[in-house]
């Protein structure tokens, strides 16, 4: 039936989901699907509040996942820490599928009791920056937003009377709007680490905007897809090869557009100004530790050898805690954003972390979050 | 850049089985080298986590020495190997941070090579006192 | 002192350290000032007492020790004198006998670390020595008091592998009266030396000088022989390992079945399968795997028997069971010696030189069971194609070894094998042409050059180059086209027998043991020793010895002083009735612990493992090396006598705000 490689374009059977879903609503039916014929015991979805707010949960109810259906893209949370310990199905952005793997590789989440519908993402936003830009640069009042979308560059709001405006990302960006900084660099716009690779590139014609493309990426992937076909709650076909190639062009789009901002959110630091910088970057560290909190590759507990140095003496400074968790993070940083986002001194931690983390993997030609089997390069025994 | 008659202090993390022994061959033979040096002892290179090496500069050492066995010689297999691994991620970030890399060193040294260990510290010295003090260094500390 | 009151000693919640500053003669007081150093020492918190001393280690200087321990209450000790490579041991049994924990003390290196470097720079040096005494106050104030641990260690032995190595590891463990399990995964014990004909330099006949070897081997009593049996699993470290041996069934009673034969003369099934004749030849279904084999048994090829029965009938002790099943024994033992034997080289699968191609280029095993009185030829060198005795026999040496393309090692015994497998030709068939076309010729021990002149005087003739293309006529002669390299002229050798002098390789089936066992593996794919040079049989497993040719290809005096040396290195064990476990070892705590695992692998000795989500560590097996520590992110794993707070208070120490 499906196969590991497939592609596809398909769509919840619900009329309801399917056009409350952001493309189709497939994701949320295969969700579904998996808890109602207990592939799986929970399900992690994001409770809608509105369309800026949402919280994850972790629920055994149906109606509650298929409640969740629709994109958010001013809800930047990372779910892997979500997935452990538990015989779960999740959404999950590139970066989140890349915190579950590296998690997996710490023994702390078990992959065959964990279920990964990739979503594409273009980015995400933070929810105050994104109401700000939508009343200076679209003049929309944010109440009445009921929908959004990134596509080919361009973020695109849908609004309750029915229109569409688009305005071009990196202008958004230039004005000091946009999407989150972590986002703007990011090259893994399709999660093909994840089990199925969903989302709306790639779906033309009269099935654009109600369905959704999904790669089978692997067995775990076949299994998700077969069993929300036999439980009557998807419809699938073969995506065409205009569709696939699309697609593909989509992609290519989105990560030139990564790598062309890459430039531009590092740049050179001369030599000479080097340990100042730095420096300067974390005079206004208060050691609060929610960087370390929040961080979805960390597996460590409360207490840990970055932690082990937080002392009040080591405030306003580079301290043993920076240097520690620069070094741990070289290798597995996955630039997700979440450190800055709750970094309460505005300290930009994921573009610190990514000055290290960025050389040194590719460095090495290591990518973390892709592959459980992948040792990361710090706990290898011998070098390559 | 340094004050006159300035001597930097240095840190140097030496393996019971190889290096250590090399400092004291080097003492046996009597090579005589600048007073710069604090050596600290483990029981294999492999120990040395880089933290301890942060924490020497984050203190004031104006060069820390990472040393050990031979590749292939190592006392308990391959520890050595593994120092490797983790000392290169040391020395990238370090070099990120902006500090010289001739403050960081890797050197293997056997227990029979005692002009070698003399010959290494006395480079270390003289290219460190060119530097002059360590931009990490804590103000007021010797 | 008890243990106890020594405790007591170190619960003492008052820090109390002793500080003894040795002049060493003038070696340390020629160039360090030790009186300023003790004072500056005694200026430091927990410091009770700061002396100096002409001499610490004498007799005087340790009295002082214990002395000051006793009167002052001290319960920890720092000596600043030389190195601790030399005096550490003594200044720790000084303290231990005077009831201080021998790691409650603390070596600080003035000598050769300082006065000796820096003998003209007094006010340097004494300035430097007080700072590194200020380091060992901080981490001395730091340090616990530890014990290293004995483990038990089960009075019997596995000897893995019933060759030549490992029937001398056994006789000689059983000799000092214990116990050993002799596991041979062939019908018979024996190995590959019971193939050979006669054996270097002496060319004594190999059977003929193992063959008693094997009798002695099954009558002593300490040996339990277990052949046509595998080793299947060992869990447990030195003194403590458990095994499970899986035996192969024969399909007949090994205690009624005498050996006798009969039932090999009956069986209608015959094959050309015959492991020991190196495929020439032919045997049966049912059969004894040599006439010399130990034990004396046969065993049923079912996947060839046909049960008509047939032996059933002819078995006058009716030991035939066709319905024999594999059956499993757990052994307990304290010490594993592993024999195992090597592979033959095939080069088959590249055809090298022909060989697989044409039916006159064989293998010097080959050889050797044609050239051998009890083989399938009965003693007669004959050719494969027409069964003629060749005229003309060429051999070549360094197959598969000292080979880019196979294996760049050398194996060690081929050039005497070929040495004396042309002198066997030129005493048996005077008239026939024999040729050694070799790289080097490498003769090194007592009798080997000797051996070398020997088949030379015999009329071998040597070609210093090896063919670079072999082809073979209408008469299937090989046409060996070589460049004899001293003489500088291309040479067309027609030979009526080509014999490749292969090398030795590890044994697929050891890569299982290998697995099991954990031991590690070396760059040339036999198993590795613990030390090329000062360890040469042990592995880095405590308890698990390597002999023979599993340690690496060698000839049989060589692998029967292994065997010898693995007996008495395991017997160390045995006799001492328990093993000593390193003191300084990994420790972790449980509370940080996340049960992550990335230390796992960083353990080169087995030690660490994951349980219940959290980390077990085997003191056992730990040797305190610490680079489990280095990985592990949240510094749950530490090691004694090295702790993180240790180290960087040393560092710290290192360090001061003003002068000192």
């Amino acid at each position: 039936m499906v196969n590991v490689g497939d592609m596809l374009v398909g769509y919840a059977t619900d009329e309801d989901v399917r056009k409350r879903g952001a493309s189709g609503g497939l994701v949320t039916a295969v969700l579904a699907a998996a808890l109602e014929k207990g592939l799986v015991e929970n399900v992690v979805v994001m409770k809608h509040i509105n369309e800026f707010e949402a919280v994850p949960i972790i629920t055994d109810d149906v109606d509650e996942v298929l409640a969740s259906t629709g994109s958010l893209h001013s809800v930047p949370v990372n779910l892997a820490k979500y997935a452990m310990g538990r015989k779960v199905a999740m959404p999950a952005k590139p970066c989140d599928a890349q915190a579950v793997i590296e998690q997996a590789k710490r023994d702390m989440i078990d992959l065959d009791n964990t279920y990964i519908v990739g979503l594409n993402c273009g980015g995400s936003m933070h929810p105050v920056t994104t109401k700000k830009m939508l009343v200076a640069m679209y003049d929309i009042d944010p109440e009445d937003v009921v929908g959004e979308d990134i596509e080919k560059g361009k973020l695109i709001f849908k609004t309750k009377n029915g229109e569409e405006k688009a305005i071009a990302i990196d202008e958004l960006e230039e004005a000091g709007y946009g999407r989150r900084e972590s986002c703007r660099f990011c090259t893994l716009k399709i999660p093909v680490n994840a089990d199925l690779a969903c989302g709306n590139w790639g779906v033309i014609g009269d099935l654009a905007g109600s369905a959704t493309f999904c790669q089978v990426m692997n067995d775990k992937g076949v299994k998700l897809l077969e069993n929300a076909i036999d439980a009557g709650r998807i419809k699938v076909e073969p995506a065409s090869d205009k569709a696939i190639a699309i697609r593909a062009k989509v992609n290519d789009v989105m990560v030139n557009l990564g790598s062309t901002l890459e430039e531009k959110i590092f740049p050179e630091i001369p030599d000479e100004g080097r340990i100042q910088f730095y420096m300067e970057q974390m005079a206004d560290c208060i050691d609060c530790g929610a960087c370390k909190e929040v961080c979805p590759v960390c597996a460590c507990g409360e207490d840990s050898k970055c932690t082990m140095f937080h002392s009040l003496v080591d405030n306003y400074k580079m301290s043993m805690y920076h240097m520690i968790r620069l070094l741990h993070l070289t290798d597995s940083c996955i630039a997700c954003g979440q450190c800055s986002d709750v970094c309460p001194s505005d300290i930009p931690i994921t573009l610190l972390q990514s000055r290290f983390a960025i050389p040194a993997q590719r460095r090495r030609e290591y990518t973390p979050g892709m592959n459980v089997d992948d040792v990361p390069p710090f706990f290898e025994v011998i070098l390559k | 850049m340094a004050e006159e008659g300035w001597e930097p202090k240095i840190v140097a993390f030496c393996c019971n089985w190889c290096s250590y022994g090399g400092a004291d061959t080097a003492g046996m033979g009597r090579f005589q080298q600048p007073a710069s040096t604090r050596v600290i002892r483990v029981m294999c290179s492999g120990r040395i986590d880089p933290l301890h090496v942060y924490n020497a500069f984050l203190e004031g050492a104006d060069a820390v020495l990472v040393t050990g066995c031979h590749i292939g010689d190592c006392h308990y297999v391959n520890g050595n190997e593994k120092t490797e691994v983790k000392y290169k991620f040391l020395e990238e970030m370090l070099q990120q941070l902006g500090l010289e890399p001739d403050r960081l060193h890797l050197n293997w040294i056997s227990a029979s090579e005692g002009e070698r260990f003399a010959n290494f510290i006395n480079e270390v010295t003289a290219k460190v006192k060119e530097l002059g003090p360590s931009p990490l260094k804590p103000a007021g500390v010797k | 002192m008890t243990e106890q009151e020594a405790i007591t000693n170190e619960e003492s919640e008052e820090l109390r350290i002793g500080a003894f500053i040795c002049e060493c003669g003038i070696n340390i007081a020629g160039a360090v000032d030790c009186y300023a150093v003790a004072d500056y020492i005694s200026t430091l918190p927990n410091v009770v007492t700061s002396v100096v001393n002409k001499y610490t280690c004498s007799d005087a200087g340790q009295a002082e020790i214990k002395n000051a321990i006793k009167d002052m209450n001290l319960n920890r000790v720092l000596v600043a004198s030389c190195t601790p490579k030399t005096h550490e041991p003594i200044f720790r049994a000084c303290v231990e006998e005077a009831g201080l924990n021998q790691y409650l003390f603390e070596f600080v290196n003035i000598r050769e670390h300082c006065s000796w470097i820096h003998m003209w720079e007094k006010e340097d040096a004494t300035r430097k020595a007080k700072e590194l005494v200020r380091m060992g106050v901080a981490r001395a104030a730091l340090l616990e008091p530890l014990q290293s641990s004995e483990v038990p260690v089960t009075d019997a032995a596995l000897v893995i592998g019933a060759g030549v190595t490992g029937m001398q590891a056994a006789m000689d463990i059983a000799d000092m009266e214990h116990k050993v399990y002799l596991v041979e995964q062939g019908p018979s014990i024996g190995g590959k030396m019971a193939q050979l004909d006669k054996t270097f330099p002496t060319n004594d006949c190999s059977i003929c000088i193992l063959g008693p070897k094997m009798v002695e081997v099954a009558r002593n009593e300490n040996i339990e022989i277990m052949s046509y049996s595998d080793i299947v699993e060992v869990d447990g470290y030195v003194g403590n390992f458990k095994v499970k041996v899986k035996h192969k069934p024969r399909y007949l009673n090994i205690d009624e079945c005498t050996g006798c034969g009969l039932c090999t003369e009956v069986c209608p099934v015959e094959v050309p399968y015959t492991e020991f004749n190196e495929g020439i030849g032919t045997r049966k279904a049912i059969y004894t795997p040599f006439p010399q084999a130990v034990p004396l048994r046969a065993l049923v090829d079912k996947s060839i028997c046909i049960d008509c029965g047939a032996c059933i009938k002819a078995c006058e002790r009716g030991a035939i069971d066709m319905d024999q099943k594999e059956t499993f024994s757990e052994l307990d033992v304290g010490v594993i010696v592993v024999a195992a034997g090597y592979d033959v080289y095939d080069p088959e699968p590249n055809n090298e030189f022909g060989f697989g191609l044409y039916d006159n280029v064989i293998t010097t095993m080959e050889f050797e069971r044609l050239i051998n009185a009890s083989g399938p030829t009965m003693g007669k060198v004959v050719r494969p194609s027409d069964v003629k005795p060749p005229k003309r026999i060429g051999f070549v040496q360094c197959v598969g070894s000292r080979d880019k393309n196979s294996n760049i090692y050398c194996s060690s015994f081929c050039c005497m094998a070929s040495l004396k497998n042309a002198q066997l030709l030129k005493e048996k068939y005077p008239d026939t042409e024999v040729y050694i076309m070799y790289m080097d010729m490498r003769t090194p021990f007592r009798m080997y050059e000797e051996f070398y002149n020997r088949a030379r005087d015999m009329g071998v003739r040597f070609i210093r180059g090896r063919p670079a293309e072999v082809t073979e006529n209408e008469d299937h002669n090989i046409i060996a086209r070589i460049e004899d390299t001293l003489t500088n002229e291309i040479v067309n050798l027609e030979l009526d027998l080509m014999v490749l002098s292969v090398g030795a390789v590890a044994p697929e089936s050891t890569e299982t043991v290998r697995q099991i066992l954990k031991v590690s593996k070396a760059a040339d794919g036999f198993m590795m020793e613990a030390h090329p040079k000062l360890k040469p049989v042990d592995t880095t497993l405590d308890g698990i010895f390597i002999g023979g040719m599993t340690q690496g290809p060698k000839d049989i005096p060589y692998s029967i002083s292994q065997g010898s040396a693995c007996a008495a290195r395991a017997t160390k064990f045995l006799a001492q009735g328990k093993a000593m476990t390193e003191g300084i070892t990994a420790k972790v705590d449980d509370d940080i612990c996340v049960g992550c695992g990335v230390c796992v692998p960083m353990c080169p000795f087995q030690a660490l493992s994951i349980e219940d989500d959290k980390l077990k560590i085997l003191t056992a097996l730990c040797k305190g090396c610490g680079t489990c520590m280095a990985a592990c992110p949240t510094g749950a794993l530490d090691q004694s006598h090295f702790k993180n707070e240790q180290l960087l208070a040393q560092v710290k120490n290192v360090f001061a705000y003003g002068e000192v």
